[in-house]
C-alpha cells in the first residue's frame, strides 16, 4: 500500500468516505483554548416540544391531542411525574438518569405572530430582536469576545457556514457536496407543488418509485447512520483544537401524520447526542454543553391531519457532563382554557436566547454586558438567570 | 390569466430573470438584442477566433507527427497528453459558453444561438480536433450570421470544417471523378441527406432518394485540407456532369464551387424550407403544437424577404399566439441550468455564482481534479479518529480548496448537463437534442434538477429569503400554490430549492 499523508483535509475527506454516503448538514467549528465546549444543534422545521416532552400530567392534554398524546401505559417514558419523554428518544433516558440531560419548556425567540420558518430561523440564529436586525450569527459574534487562538482559516470556501456561526470570525466548515436526499416534510411540499400540474405529478411519482432515485425519501437506516457520522465528526473535532461546533437536524415540520413522522427526527436527535458523548469520551464530555433549539413550537391542538401547525412556545434541550440535568426547566404556563397564546400556542415564558446566553456565560465567561449588547441585543440577562442553575 | 409582457419575454424568449437586469419591454427590444448580439465577439473561445485557427493547425501538426512516430508506448503516452490538453480546452469553452448565456443581457440572441447551433448540429465527439473546431464553428459560422439571411447562414454552416467532418463530407468523392477513381473512393451521402432532411426542406417534404444522391453529387469537391483544416473546393474529386435536385440542374462538364453554392441558395429560399424552419422555430420557442396561423405568418415573411431571419423572428413575435399559453414548453437542461444560475447570481457566500464559475472554468478532467479513490479509501481505513495525526499544511489546504472548487464548478456546469442529457456541443445525432416536453420532464429529470438546485444553494445565495427569491425569479408567473408552498418550507434552502423545482420554473 502506498504511503498516506495525513492532513486535516484528508481527515475530513475520509470521514465522508467512512460514511459511504454524504452527510446532510454542514458542521461548523471554531477553535480556541480552554477545556470547555459547546455544541449547538439547530432543529429546523419547528420541533414540537409538546410531543418530545409531553405534559401527560396535565388535565386536557389527551383531549387536545387525541392521537398524539401518550401516557406512561402507552409507552411514554416518565420524567418527573408530570412530563414524559417520547419513546422515539428512549435512548436519551440513561443521560436523564445520570442528570446529563435537561429540557427547557415554554421558550421562544422574540419572534411573534408570523410563524414563518425562514424568519423564525433567522432570529434564532442571528440572535436579534426581530427579523434581519442582525446580519451575522450570534455564535460567531460570541467568538469575538472569547479569547481564542487567532488565525485559523476556513477549510472549505465552497460552502459557507450556517447563519448561526457566520460572521467576521474565521470558522472552519465541513459540508458535504451532495446532500441530495429529500426529508419527508420536504417531500410533502414537493407533492403539493406538483399537485396542480399532472405532468409534473406523474414525473414526481416516477422519481419516488424508482429505487435509489435522488428524490426518494432517505431510508431511515441511512439517515440514522449519517446523523451519527455528523455528530461523531463534531465530537472528534472537539477532542482536538475545536471548542464550538454547530450542525442542524431537519425533518420537524410535522403538519401531517405526526405520530409517524416525528419518530425519525426524534431518534436522530437522541442518536446525535449519544454519539457526541461516545466520541468525546468521559473527560471532554464532562466539559461539554449541548444546546438543541428550534425556531418555534407547534400548536397545542393537533390539526385535522393528525399533525400540528406552526406555533410559538417550544422546547429546548440541554445535554452534557457540564450541566446539572435530570430536570425540566422553565416556567410551565399550563395548557388549560385561557392559558394559550392566541388560544392556540403554548405561551412562551422565557426567551430561548437567555438559555444560550447562560451557556456562553458558564462555558466561556462571556460577560452579561457583552451578552446583552453584542451577542443578543435587547436580551435581559444577568447572573441571577434561572438557566444558570442548569 | 395572462402574464405581463416582460415576464413572457424573459422566460419564453430568454433565459429568465436575472437580478439587476431589466427584462425586455417590447418586441423591438427583443429584436434589438439580436442586432447587438451578432456584432459582439463570443466570449467562450479562450484564444479568440484567430488564435483558435492557429491552435487547430498546431494540433493537426502534432497528430501528424504522432502518426509518423513509430514506438508504441511513447506514442500512446504522448497521445494521452495531447488528448488531455485538448479536452481541457474543450471543457473550458463549454463552461464559458454556458456563462456567456448566464451573463448576457441579450438572451433572445443567446437562445437563437443555441437554436441554430442545434439546428445545424455537429458533435465534438466525432474526433479529437473536433473538440477545438465545434466551439469555433458556433463562434464564426453560426453566431455572426443568425440575424441576416438564411442563405448566408446556410452557406457558412455547411462549408465549415465542423460540418464537413461531422457529416463525413471530407470523405466524399465523385465516383467517376479522377480523384475518386484513383483513390478508389466514392460518394458519401451523409451531408447531402441531412442538408435536405434536417437543414432545409425537412423530412417528408417531397424530395426523393434520387434528390439526396444528386445533392451529394453536387457537394462533391467541397472538402477540407487535412493539413490546415481549411475549407476548399477540389475539382479533381468533384463528380463531373449535371445533377438534378428537385428538378433543377447543377454542375456541368467543368465543376466549380458555384454549383454547390447555387444548390444551397435555391434550398434556402425554397417554400418547404421556409415552412419547415418557421415551424421549427415556433416549436422551439412557443409550443410543441404551435399555432398554424403563426407558422404561416412566419413562412410568409420568409418567402416575402427571401429568408431574412429578422423578418421571420419579427413575424413570430408579432403574432398573438407567441404571447399565449405560457409555460407550454419544458425548459431543456441547458435552459434550466442557465436560468437557475441567472436567478441566483445575486447570491452571497463566495461571491456571485458568475464570478465563481468564471474563476473555475478549468473544471475539466473530472478524474484529474478529483482525489484518486484509492487514496481516499486508504485514509479512511487508516484513520482512527486520532486528531494528532492531522498535519496542518497550508499548501495542502489551498490545493484542496482549489480541487473542491473545480469539482463544484463542474458539478454545477457540464457535469449537471451531462447527467441531465444535454452536454454542450455533444448532441446525440445530427438532428440535435430532443425538443418535446415529455423528453425533459420525467422522474429522472426532476430528481437531477432538484439535486442541482440543492447543490447550487449549498454554495450560493442560501441566505436569501425564498419568498423574495420567488418574486424575483418568477414574478407574475408564480402560481398561488407555489407562493404558499414556498412560504411554508421548513428552512431557507428547501424554500429556495422549491422555487427552482416548481413547474413554472421548469416551463417556459
Amino acid at each position: 500500500m502506498t504511503e498516506v499523508t495525513f492532513s486535516r483535509r484528508g481527515f475530513l475527506t475520509s470521514a465522508c468516505c467512512l460514511a459511504a454516503a454524504p452527510i446532510f448538514t454542514p458542521v461548523t467549528f471554531a477553535a480556541m483554548p480552554g477545556d470547555n465546549r459547546l455544541v449547538t444543534i439547530v432543529l429546523r422545521g419547528a420541533m414540537d416540544g409538546l410531543d418530545l416532552v409531553q405534559p401527560y400530567g396535565e388535565a386536557g392534554f389527551a383531549r387536545l391531542r387525541p392521537t398524539l398524546a401518550l401516557t406512561p401505559d402507552k409507552g411514554l417514558l416518565d420524567l418527573d411525574g408530570h412530563f414524559g419523554l417520547n419513546p422515539a428518544a428512549a435512548s436519551l433516558m440513561p443521560l436523564w438518569r445520570s442528570r446529563e440531560l435537561a429540557f427547557v419548556h415554554a421558550v421562544s425567540t422574540p419572534y411573534r405572530d408570523q410563524r414563518s420558518h425562514f424568519d423564525g430561523q433567522d432570529i434564532l440564529e442571528s440572535g436579534g430582536e426581530h427579523v434581519a436586525a442582525e446580519k451575522t450569527g450570534w455564535l460567531n459574534r460570541a467568538l469575538s469576545v472569547i479569547p481564542r487562538s487567532g488565525d485559523r482559516k476556513a477549510i472549505d470556501v465552497n460552502t459557507s457556514t450556517e447563519l448561526i456561526l457566520s460572521g467576521p470570525n474565521d470558522v472552519d466548515v465541513w459540508a458535504s457536496d451532495s446532500n441530495l436526499r429529500t426529508a419527508r416534510d420536504e417531500m410533502q411540499l414537493l407533492m403539493r407543488l406538483y399537485a396542480g400540474d399532472p405532468i409534473f405529478a406523474t414525473a414526481m411519482e416516477e422519481a419516488t418509485r424508482a429505487n435509489g432515485a435522488a428524490m426518494a425519501a432517505e431510508p431511515d437506516g441511512k439517515r440514522a447512520e449519517r446523523i451519527v457520522d455528523v455528530a461523531s465528526l463534531a465530537g472528534t473535532m472537539l477532542n482536538g483544537d475545536y471548542r464550538i461546533a454547530s450542525f442542524s437536524i431537519t425533518g420537524w415540520d410535522t403538519h401531517v401524520g405526526q405520530a409517524g413522522q416525528f419518530k425519525r427526527p426524534a431518534q436522530d436527535l437522541a442518536q446525535a447526542i449519544n454519539a457526541l458523548k461516545v466520541t468525546l469520551g468521559p473527560a471532554a464530555w464532562s466539559k461539554t454543553v449541548v444546546l438543541a433549539m428550534t425556531e418555534f413550537g407547534r400548536t397545542v391542538r393537533q390539526n385535522g391531519s393528525g399533525g400540528t401547525d406552526h406555533g410559538t412556545g417550544g422546547c429546548a434541550l440541554l445535554a452534557g457532563g457540564a450541566i446539572d440535568g435530570g430536570r425540566v426547566l422553565g416556567r410551565w404556563p399550563g395548557i388549560g382554557d385561557g392559558k394559550l397564546l392566541d388560544d392556540r400556542d403554548l405561551m412562551p415564558t422565557a426567551d430561548v436566547r437567555e438559555v444560550a446566553a447562560a451557556m456562553l456565560y458558564r462555558q466561556f465567561d462571556v460577560t452579561p454586558g457583552d451578552l446583552t449588547t453584542k451577542i443578543f441585543p435587547g436580551l435581559s440577562f444577568d447572573k441571577t438567570s434561572q438557566f444558570l442553575k442548569a | 390569466m395572462s402574464l405581463s409582457f416582460p415576464t413572457v419575454a424573459a422566460i419564453r424568449f430568454g433565459y429568465g430573470f436575472r437580478p439587476g437586469e431589466a427584462p425586455p419591454q417590447s418586441k423591438e427590444q427583443l429584436l434589438g438584442q439580436v442586432t447587438i448580439g451578432v456584432r459582439g465577439a463570443p466570449s467562450f473561445l479562450a484564444d479568440g477566433i484567430a488564435g483558435r485557427h492557429q491552435q487547430i493547425i498546431h494540433l493537426q501538426d502534432e497528430l501528424r507527427q504522432l502518426r509518423q512516430s513509430g514506438d508504441g508506448q511513447a506514442r500512446r503516452d504522448r497521445r494521452k497528453v495531447i488528448q488531455k490538453r485538448v479536452q481541457r480546452v474543450f471543457q473550458r469553452d463549454a463552461n464559458a459558453r454556458m456563462m456567456q448565456a448566464v451573463l448576457s443581457p441579450n438572451c433572445f440572441y443567446e437562445r437563437l444561438a443555441a437554436f441554430w447551433t442545434d439546428h445545424f448540429s455537429t458533435s465534438a465527439n466525432k474526433s479529437l480536433p473536433m473538440r477545438l473546431i465545434v466551439p469555433l464553428y458556433e463562434a464564426e459560422a453560426i453566431r455572426p450570421h443568425l440575424g441576416g439571411s438564411f442563405r448566408d447562414l446556410l452557406r457558412k454552416a455547411t462549408a465549415h470544417p465542423a460540418m464537413l467532418v461531422y457529416l463525413d463530407q471530407a470523405q466524399s468523392r465523385g465516383p467517376t471523378s479522377p480523384g475518386g477513381m484513383k483513390q478508389k473512393k466514392g460518394l458519401n451521402e451523409n451531408l447531402g441527406r441531412e442538408l435536405l432532411e434536417l437543414h432545409t426542406l425537412g423530412a417528408g417534404s417531397g424530395y426523393t432518394q434520387a434528390d439526396v444522391r444528386a445533392a451529394a453529387m453536387v457537394l462533391t469537391g467541397l472538402t477540407i485540407d487535412r493539413q490546415d483544416m481549411a475549407v476548399g473546393f477540389r475539382p479533381g474529386i468533384s463528380e463531373p456532369g449535371e445533377h438534378r435536385v428537385l428538378g433543377l440542374s447543377y454542375g456541368g462538364a467543368k465543376r466549380s464551387p458555384k454549383d454547390y453554392l447555387a444548390l444551397l441558395d435555391d434550398l434556402a429560399v425554397h417554400p418547404k424550407t421556409a415552412e419547415h424552419i418557421s415551424r421549427k422555430l415556433a416549436v422551439h420557442f412557443v409550443s410543441d403544437q404551435p399555432s398554424g396561423e403563426m407558422v404561416v405568418a412566419m413562412a410568409d415573411a420568409w418567402k416575402k424577404t427571401d429568408g431574412d431571419l429578422m423578418a421571420v423572428y419579427g413575424a413570430m413575435l408579432d403574432h398573438p399566439a407567441a404571447w399565449r399559453d405560457e409555460g407550454a414548453k419544458a425548459r431543456q437542461p441547458f435552459d434550466y441550468v442557465v436560468a437557475g444560475m441567472r436567478a441566483l447570481n445575486a447570491g452571497s457566500g463566495d461571491g456571485t455564482v458568475g464570478e465563481f464559475m468564471q474563476a473555475h472554468q478549468d473544471a475539466s478532467d473530472g478524474g484529474d481534479a478529483a482525489m484518486p479513490p484509492q487514496a481516499m479509501a486508504g485514509q479512511a481505513s487508516a484513520m482512527g479518529g486520532d486528531t494528532g495525526m492531522m498535519a496542518s499544511d497550508a499548501e495542502d489546504e489551498a490545493a484542496s480548496k482549489r480541487r473542491k472548487a473545480l469539482q463544484t464548478a463542474r458539478a454545477l456546469g457540464q457535469g449537471a448537463l451531462r447527467r441531465m442529457g444535454q452536454p454542450t456541443w455533444l448532441p446525440p445525432s445530427p438532428a440535435g437534442f430532443e425538443e418535446n416536453f415529455s423528453t425533459w420532464i420525467t422522474g429522472g429529470q426532476l430528481a437531477e434538477r432538484l439535486a442541482w438546485a440543492r447543490r447550487a444553494f449549498a454554495h450560493f445565495g442560501k441566505d436569501q429569503d425564498p419568498r423574495e427569491f420567488l418574486r424575483a425569479t418568477l414574478a407574475d408567473a408564480a402560481r398561488d400554490e407555489t407562493i404558499r408552498v414556498v412560504a411554508q418550507a421548513p428552512n431557507k434552502i428547501t424554500g429556495l430549492t422549491l422555487v427552482l423545482a416548481s413547474p413554472e420554473f421548469n416551463r417556459r
